[in-house]
């Protein structure tokens, strides 16, 4: 199915070589799971009990870290990220109505992905483009200035 | 670029950069950061592909900047020599400016800003009240200079003070300058720079760290953004004194996760200053040595307090601690560590430059220099502005901000974002600086100011606030954990409606037990907000409390939408739109709401064609409905 | 040497350099309420409750971390520091489950024990509570994490004295937690029976398995205000 994550292979190559990059750097446990993060678009289980053997950590330490942060995930995401500004520009232009626009039409709620692994959902306290209030970020693409009616068009433009 | 090994070596390729410079260049100066949320790339490319299909590649230079400040107007390119200030362009407009500008020397009319007071078009950037009324410090080279690009930054005197300091100056020396120009952390607290530096110099141990706080949590703050993506030499080279001043050798720039362009251009900016040795070993031939890694922030925000921070950058949860000991003493891996914000460090240069007793002349008796404040929400020039400390509040939102859009009224502006408090009318011509501003219950903060109108309800301003703060709990303290969750949940209730005699005096008083007890200043500083919009806004609460009432019309629960009869035109585009199918009509007839089936999500106010302006949200008030629509011919148009 | 001189309730003490304030206040006599602190632990700040006023700092510090210095006034028990402690006790009963009323293990618990020092009754305020499954499989330990005020006793107990890390905290903020592994239910693979957690936990959150007939009446909780 499209689109479907195996959550069971971890291509430990792909692993050894995010670890071998921070080798013999004791503070780098943030950045290897910044590395899996973007590698594998969340960190699965096998993961987290390899980089702890690696740093010498228990699993629950690891674990720890990862539910700390709220860039890491724990399940795996959607093909695209949608990221509603919270922001204190954007919640006073009106943001609100449009996170309830996506929320509505994609039948998700925050932090949540949709069952074709299509969308992921989640909400950022200013994305530091205050001055487009309100915004939303889909994938790398900024839309400034927004209202739900807009909100609706834009999300058709993604697959 | 080879190696500078000397004071010497720099100052001759300064020269020589400079001597290859032609001032009178036409250079198309394009805001590549933040306006690049805005379609900037696509208007370089277009600039690139015009000016080689006009055969201009030697005449003119296409220079991709940081932020210019007038984020408003996103997005901006300025063309020198003339200064000219183009605004909200899109690529389709670059063929014009090309042909007209570039080749003929003439103005392109339509893209030149007008000044929304007088309506008089204002062709060139330093006319622009927006800029006329800030003095550029921090942001001296931010839109000028290509950030990426090394030369730029020498040729305006970057590295010069680095260079002063490695050759004439005792580190002794350093600390006392920064001592008395005054300056104090832009991080939030305020805490006199020169003093903490002699604190760290002065800890115990040989092995010490320095770290730059790029962290940026408060949501409306942007302006260490734009240093970062902008200047980033700046920040390199302010950390490089410190480090001289202070005796480490190597420091830590800690950037927000949300930021991935003021990673990329802090992380080219080290490895050309590495290249040409102004990071490395022996710098400039002197004993200093010092190198400088990244870390890239996570997603949390308390992970901006000091302690916090350091955990976080030795790959832990990043949960703050008691202090003290201050991290002076002892911070990264046990060992004394210099924490300052970016903003802190990019002041530095000026203050060697052109002395302590320069940078203490700008701003009041107690609060010295300028500072940057990222003006944001409803005002008209949204943006950067950079301005001495001290100027009243009321210059910052109308002179320079151009005031409240939509010809409505000023109600309040937050300082300090989620730590601290708003100012309100009455207290438009105050100061802003660390004193007068903590006097009525706000904060100077990092500098975000987020201005609110009338409509912005002060419970739900108060509410969204708390609702941050609570999300960034660290979670350690009781506190903090669980009381800025009860005193959410009570917020929450008062906008709902469910608000109850003595939800008030529960909510001031834990306010003020949480401030007491908290272990860190997330939790002490965030009843603040609740606590300042009670003490301006009292009524307001009381409204939504007793009456059940939002008189901004804010609160959903507490509104209504409805359409007024003698505006709608019957166009349907509301109808359509509802995705609740509440609302009835036809072609030509005046719509209606049907207020059962209504969910309140404002989708209808937000498409009706605002020269219609037909649908109105009301709270409080009686909403009159039709029975069933009427053609829009049979109502009278009021006016 | 090392003699500080400092002020604690209107009357002078004196305390060695490097001493808490919370040491030297129970040196003389002062008796401190503490709930997250152990003399055998390293001290984290984390509950609050040992919060007191010190003159010239703006909020009240916690006394359990905080080092003494010279020429401090302190005040233990000013009806600022009482009502913040309350607040602290409140917040902690707030959260904790109905069926702390009829606990059986109210004479040993330091929470009830703390709210009834401090006149804490029932809460005046609504909290959301945590539901956690009791987790029972360890023939060594049962972790009743309902109950769990987050005092990391147990944390730092493991790591400092068992040397052992079987538990981390763990998510964030409201929804703080001390996991083991990846949050799985303690078995017996991950932990020895060496009762050091056990012994550390204010409450019942932690204890041994039950043997039958083991039950006593505590403290009463304070129903009314
Ligand atoms: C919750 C919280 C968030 C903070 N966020 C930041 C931040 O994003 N950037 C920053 O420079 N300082 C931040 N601070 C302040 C830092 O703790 C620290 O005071 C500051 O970095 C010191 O630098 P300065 O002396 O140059 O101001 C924050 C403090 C708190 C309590
Ligand atoms: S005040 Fe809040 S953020 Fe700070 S330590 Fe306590 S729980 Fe954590
Ligand atoms: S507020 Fe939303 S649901 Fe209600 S009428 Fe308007 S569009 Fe429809
Ligand atoms: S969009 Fe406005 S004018 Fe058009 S039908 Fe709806 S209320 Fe009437
Ligand atoms: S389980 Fe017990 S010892 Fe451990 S944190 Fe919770 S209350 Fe403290
Ligand atoms: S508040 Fe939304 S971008 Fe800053
Ligand atoms: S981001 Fe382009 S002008 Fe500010
Ligand atoms: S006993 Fe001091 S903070 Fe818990």
């Amino acid at each position: 199915m499209a689109g479907k994550v195996e959550s069971q292979e971890l291509d430990l190559t792909k692993l050894d070589k995010i670890l071998s990059r921070y080798e013999g750097q004791d503070d780098a446990l943030i950045s290897v799971l910044q590395g899996v993060q973007a590698e594998f678009g969340w960190v699965p289980q096998g993961a987290i009990e390899h980089i702890a053997d690696a740093f010498q950590i228990s699993p629950g330490e690891v674990y720890g870290v990862l539910t700390f942060y709220e860039q890491f995930y724990l399940t795996p995401r959607g093909r695209n990220t949608i990221r509603v500004c919270r922001g204190t520009a954007c919640h006073v232009r009106g943001t609100n109505a449009n996170l309830r626009t996506v929320e509505r039409t994609l039948g998700i709620k925050e932090g949540g992905t949709t069952n074709d692994f299509k969308f992921s959902l989640e909400t950022v306290a200013c994305l530091g483009t205050c001055f487009l209030a309100p915004v939303m970020m889909v994938n790398r693409n900024y839309y400034g200035k927004l209202t739900p009616d807009k909100v609706e068009t834009i999300l058709k433009q993604y697959d | 670029m080879g190696k500078i090994r000397t004071a010497d070596e720099l100052d001759s390729l300064r020269q020589s950069i400079i001597e290859k410079l032609d001032p009178n260049k036409t250079c198309v100066r394009i805001c590549m950061t933040g306006c690049r949320a805005y379609g900037a790339e696509e208007i370089r490319d277009a600039f690139d592909e015009e000016i080689k299909r006009k055969g201009l590649e030697d005449k003119v230079e296409i220079r991709e900047t940081g932020c210019h400040g007038f984020c408003a107007r996103a997005p901006v390119v300025v063309i020198d020599p003339q200064d000219i200030f183009y605004q909200q362009i899109t690529a389709d407009d670059v063929v014009d400016i090309v042909d007209k500008t570039l080749i003929e020397g003439d103005i392109v009319d339509r893209l030149v800003y007008v000044d929304p007071v007088t309506g008089g078009k204002i062709p060139f950037a330093h006319d622009v009240p927006f800029y006329k009324e800030q003095t550029k410090n921090v942001l001296r080279n931010c839109g000028i200079i290509d950030p990426t690009n090394i030369s730029h930054y020498i040729a305006r005197d970057g590295y010069a003070a680095l260079s002063k300091v490695l050759t004439n100056m005792t580190p002794e020396q350093v600390i006392e300058a920064v001592e008395r120009s005054g300056l104090r952390g832009r991080g939030g607290a305020g805490f006199p720079t020169g003093r903490k530096w002699r604190l760290a110099r002065a800890a115990a141990g040989d092995t010490k760290y320095l770290v730059c706080n790029g962290d940026e949590g408060d949501p409306g703050a942007f302006m260490d953004r734009a240093v970062l993506e902008g200047d980033p030499h700046s920040v390199l080279e302010g950390m490089l004194i410190a480090a001289y001043a202070i005796g480490t050798k190597v420091g830590y720039v800690y950037v927000r996760a949300e930021y991935p362009i003021a990673v990329e251009h802090i992380k080219i900016a080290i490895s050309q200053a590495e290249e040409v040795g102004l990071l490395g070993k022996n710098i400039l031939g002197s004993k200093l040595s010092f190198e400088i890694r990244i870390k890239e922030g996570a997603g949390a925000f308390v992970c901006g307090e000091e302690t916090a921070l350091l955990m976080s950058i030795e790959g832990k949860r990043g949960m703050p601690r008691p202090r003290p000991p201050f991290p002076s003493e002892s911070g990264l891996w046990g060992k004394p560590t210099n924490n300052n914000n970016v903003e802190t460090y990019a002041n530095i240069t000026s203050i060697i430059l052109n002395g302590a007793d320069w940078y203490s002349r700008i701003g009041t008796e107690t609060s010295k220099g300028t500072k940057i404040f990222a003006l944001a929400g409803k005002t008209n020039n949204t943006g950067l502005v950079e301005v001495p400390i001290g100027i009243p509040v009321r210059k910052a939102i109308f002179d320079i901000g151009g005031g409240i859009p939509d010809g409505r009224k000023f109600k309040a502006v937050q300082m300090g974002g989620p730590s601290g408090g708003c100012v309100p009318e009455a207290h438009l011509d105050l100061p802003i600086d660390y004193g007068s501003l903590e006097a009525i219950g706000s904060i100077m903060g990092s500098g975000g100011m987020i201005v609110m109108d009338e409509t912005t309800c002060a419970v739900d301003i108060a509410r969204y606030f708390l609702s941050f703060t609570q999300s960034e709990s660290c979670g350690k303290c009781t506190p903090c954990r669980f009381g800025s969750k009860v005193m959410l949940d009570t917020l929450t209730r008062i906008t709902q409606g469910q608000g109850v005699e003595g939800d008030l005096e529960l909510l001031e008083s834990l306010a003020q037990q949480i401030k007491d007890t908290s272990l860190c200043q997330l939790g002490s500083t965030c009843p603040n907000p609740v606590l300042s919009t009670i003490k301006y806004f009292r009524d307001e609460y009381e409204a939504h409390i007793k009456e059940k009432r939002c008189p901004a019309a804010v609160c959903d629960a507490l509104c209504s939408y409805y359409i007024l009869p003698d505006k709608c035109q019957g166009c349907m585009i509301c109808l359509r739109a509802c995705p609740s199918e509440a609302i009835e009509g036809g072609k030509r007839m005046v719509h209606i709401i049907n207020q059962g089936k209504c969910i309140k999500c404002g989708t209808c106010l937000s498409v009706c064609p605002a020269r219609f302006s037909a649908v109105a949200k009301v709270s409080g008030e009686h909403v009159p409905t039709l029975e069933e629509p009427i053609p829009v011919s049979t109502v009278t148009k009021g006016g | 040497m090392g003699d500080i001189t400092l002020t604690i309730n209107d009357a002078p003490v004196t305390g060695q350099d490097g001493m808490t304030i919370l040491e030297v206040a129970r040196e003389n006599g002062v008796d401190i309420p503490t709930m997250c602190y152990l003399k055998e632990l390293s001290p984290i700040g984390a509950c609050r409750l040992c919060v007191v006023e010190v003159e010239g700092s703006r909020n009240l510090v916690g006394s359990c971390h905080t080092p003494i210095t010279e020429g401090m006034v302190i005040q233990t028990h000013s009806p600022r520091v009482v009502t913040a402690r309350r607040m602290v006790v409140e917040l902690m009963m707030a959260n904790h489950p109905d069926n702390c009323l009829v606990c059986d293990a109210a004479n040993q618990c330091e929470l009830r024990q703390v709210a009834a020092d401090l006149d804490v009754g029932l809460p005046s305020f609504k909290l959301k509570k945590h539901y956690y499954p009791i987790e029972d499989i360890s023939p060594y330990l049962v972790r009743d994490l309902g109950k769990c005020i987050l005092c990391q006793r147990c944390i730092r107990a493991c790591d400092e004295i068992a040397k052992q890390k079987v538990f981390n905290l763990a998510y964030r903020g409201f929804d703080c937690k001390v996991i083991v592994d990846l949050d799985q239910p303690v078995d017996k693979e991950v932990c020895r029976d060496c009762d050091v957690c056990v012994s550390v936990c204010p409450t019942v959150a932690l204890r041994k398995p039950k043997k039958q007939g083991e039950e006593k009446k505590g403290p009463p909780l304070i129903l009314s205000q």
